[in-house]
């Protein structure tokens, strides 16, 4: 059974009425979403058992998936949520191990380690649910997915505009680690908001880790805070995000194959080497990593309007490649 | 002599009556052009020697030479390391392949060149970009019969067991439908593709005589056929077995028979026969689980970026100064254990 078409047929038979469907308790009062559902792969969950006996009305919900609706799961899975939103941040914050991802010379890439599998886990890269005014079953074409994508990453730096003595901080400052064999900067951290910075003894700073544009200029602050306390001169100047990274999941899986094809002057898809689709977005310059199982990394962007700009392009884009099994 | 040699330029002007060269360009007298043209021709005799080895038609030959002029000549690649240039030959050749759909794995380009998959992998996704190149993706059907190609089970040998032995079209036929079916069934999608020929192989091989096979291990198989046995190919095998068992217990005539991994090997003919069939009714939309979406973890957006910073918070973070003087003796003290000479 294929989930587009019995959707198509739905949207077919909807047109031709005045009324606005044969299950309208099902469509219109408790859905004022986007009529696919993006955030639902198992839409024929919905309209499948209606559609095999069209004319009559279900009077037993007790089948129909209603997880998508808001109030109703959230508060029971808010305990879930917070465990969940935890584990995700550990994965995306520790080091990649996946070999393969050394190609993406970006260091603010995070590969996910079980990126590939078909069923995701749920990973806390789900979006809000934002209400969308109730709207007639048209094929959307210019409507958003409906899907935001969340900030994972915040790439800043700054300049403190002294000459800093690498040893001395590293001797005096508890959060600090120093092999300048390995690496010619201190590698400090913090607990709140949880980051690492890189400090230079030219006196400019890396800071990486922070969810947001803001955490990442009050982490720098910070920062620059505890070299003051150590006695330099500490300025704060230029601070300027340089990289943001963002993920989402578009909940259903996609045909590489069929997208590198299509869209090869943008994608590269090498399975030998990385299990994603590397697509070079050229407006907004974002490059994004899709993956088999629906999610999507988004890196490149200087602002967070690209992430959610080169989502929005490139979700129709995906859709075109979900497929049934 | 030299004066009568050399044209004289401005320097006559200069100093007059003296013997003198005339302007020489930078890239003469660094011989910079000739570095490129040796890279050049390093790199074309790569290409020709890689089409020999892999017998290519002559076609492949001219178009990869053609790719490696242009890489050479593009600024991105002036100032790329020398083993990286060594590298390029390779990347041109590979490109081409795959543009013709000649199924050549970057494995195969990797052992010829002696290279390490990372930098040859770093130098074909320069290569792509710089020259946007837009390369197709690995034939996995062609990539089959390439494979297959080198599995030592066709013809009998005295280390092969007598029904061991299979007919080469057979298993070729069998293992391309397989594949197809791994690649319909999501298992090939983000997936290293020679472990799933690997494991195809295998399957197919064991269904053709499931009686004197089934007891044959994937690692006993591939050790026969004289083939590498790549890790991933255990877990391929693993999927391709559930996606089969979920097919058999679409057959009204096979679910009496409560088939496992093993058995169902057995009936990998019919399975594959009614393939179309099977798919559409044994993987239906209702049965994929169903992804519950749940809110993320509420970042604190209140953040500002400029909340005023305690002392205290910071503090936290230095070293007082008796914890400072314990850890320059620890410092020191391991510093002495390490110079100091040892007694035996």
């Amino acid at each position: 059974m294929d989930g587009s078409s019995l959707l198509e047929q739905y949207l077919e038979r909807c047109d031709g009425q005045d009324d606005i469907s044969t299950s309208p308790q099902l469509f219109t009062p408790m859905s004022p979403y986007d009529v696919d559902f993006p955030i639902q792969t198992t839409e024929d969950v919905l309209f499948g058992s209606q559609f095999n006996q069209p004319k009559e009305l279900p009077t037993d919900f007790s089948s129909v998936d209603l997880s998508f609706l808001p109030d109703i799961t959230q508060e029971n899975k808010a305990q879930n949520l917070f465990e969940d939103g935890h584990e995700m941040q550990k994965e995306l914050d520790g080091s990649t191990s996946n070999e393969d991802s050394s190609i993406l010379t970006d260091e603010s890439i995070l590969a996910y380690p079980d990126a590939t599998q078909a069923t995701p886990e749920a990973s806390g890269g789900c979006p809000p649910l934002t209400p969308i005014a109730p709207m007639t079953p048209v094929t959307p074409a210019s409507e958003s997915s409906g899907i935001v994508p969340q900030l994972q990453n915040i790439v800043s730096t700054v300049n403190l505009a002294c000459k800093l003595d690498l040893k001395n901080i590293a001797l005096r400052a508890r959060n600090a680690e120093y092999n300048p064999k390995r690496f010619a900067a201190v590698i400090m951290r913090i607990r709140e908001p949880r980051t690492t910075a890189l400090i230079f003894s030219s006196g400019k700073m890396v800071c990486t880790g922070a969810k947001s544009e803001e955490q990442s200029r009050l982490a720098a602050r910070k920062y620059a805070r505890v070299v003051q306390k150590l006695g330099f001169p500490a300025k704060f100047l230029d601070f300027k995000i340089q990289n943001m990274v963002g993920s989402c999941d578009v909940m259903f899986p996609i045909r590489l194959e069929g997208l590198v094809l299509t869209h090869q002057q943008f994608s590269s898809y090498e399975p030998e080497l990385f299990p994603g689709l590397i697509y070079r977005m050229v407006k907004p310059r974002i490059v994004l990593l899709i993956f088999v199982s629906g999610k999507v990394v988004l890196t490149g962007a200087k602002e967070r309007s690209e992430i959610y700009e080169a989502f929005e392009s490139i979700y129709p884009i995906l859709k075109g490649f979900k497929k049934a099994s | 002599s030299l004066r009568d040699t050399v044209p004289r330029g401005d320097c006559e002007t200069v100093c007059p009556n003296t013997p003198c060269f005339s302007e020489v360009a930078y890239s003469q007298s660094t011989g910079q052009k000739e570095q490129l043209s040796r890279c050049l021709q390093r790199g074309i005799r790569r290409v020709q020697d890689l089409c020999k080895v892999l017998q290519l038609p002559t076609v492949f030959e001219e178009t990869a030479v053609s790719y490696v002029q242009r890489a050479l000549q593009h600024p991105s690649f002036h100032l790329v390391s020398l083993e990286k240039k060594e590298l390029l030959g390779g990347c041109c050749v590979f490109v081409t392949c795959r543009q013709h759909n000649w199924p050549l794995t970057m494995g195969t380009i990797c052992s010829l060149l002696y290279a390490k998959q990372e930098l040859f992998a770093s130098v074909y996704l320069s290569l792509q970009k710089e020259l946007e190149l837009s390369v197709p993706a690995l034939s996995l059907a062609d990539l089959v019969k390439t494979h297959l190609n080198s599995f030592r089970l066709f013809q009998h040998a005295a280390d092969i067991p007598a029904p061991f032995v299979e007919n080469k079209e057979k298993v070729v036929a069998r293992t391309m439908q397989i594949v197809e079916l791994a690649s319909e069934t999501w298992l090939v999608t983000g997936r290293h593709p020679v472990p799933i020929v690997t494991a195809a192989a295998f399957l197919s091989w064991q269904s053709l005589q499931p009686a004197t096979r089934l007891a044959c291990t994937l690692a006993r198989f591939c050790k026969l056929a004289r083939v590498d046995l790549p890790p991933p190919a255990h877990l391929r095998l693993k999927e391709l077995l559930e996606i089969l068992l979920r097919m058999a217990s679409q057959l009204a005539w096979l679910r009496v028979f409560n088939l496992d991994k093993k058995t169902v090997v057995k009936h990998i003919g019919d399975l594959l026969q009614h393939r179309i069939f099977l798919l559409k009714s044994a993987f239906c939309p209702e049965d994929e689980e169903e992804q519950q979406c749940r809110r993320p973890f509420a970042s604190d957006s209140a953040v500002t970026g400029e909340e005023p910073i305690s002392d205290g918070e910071i503090e936290q973070y230095l070293r007082g100064p008796e914890e400072i003087r314990a850890f320059r003796k620890a410092q020191a003290r391991e510093v002495a254990g390490t110079e100091r000479p040892r007694p035996w």
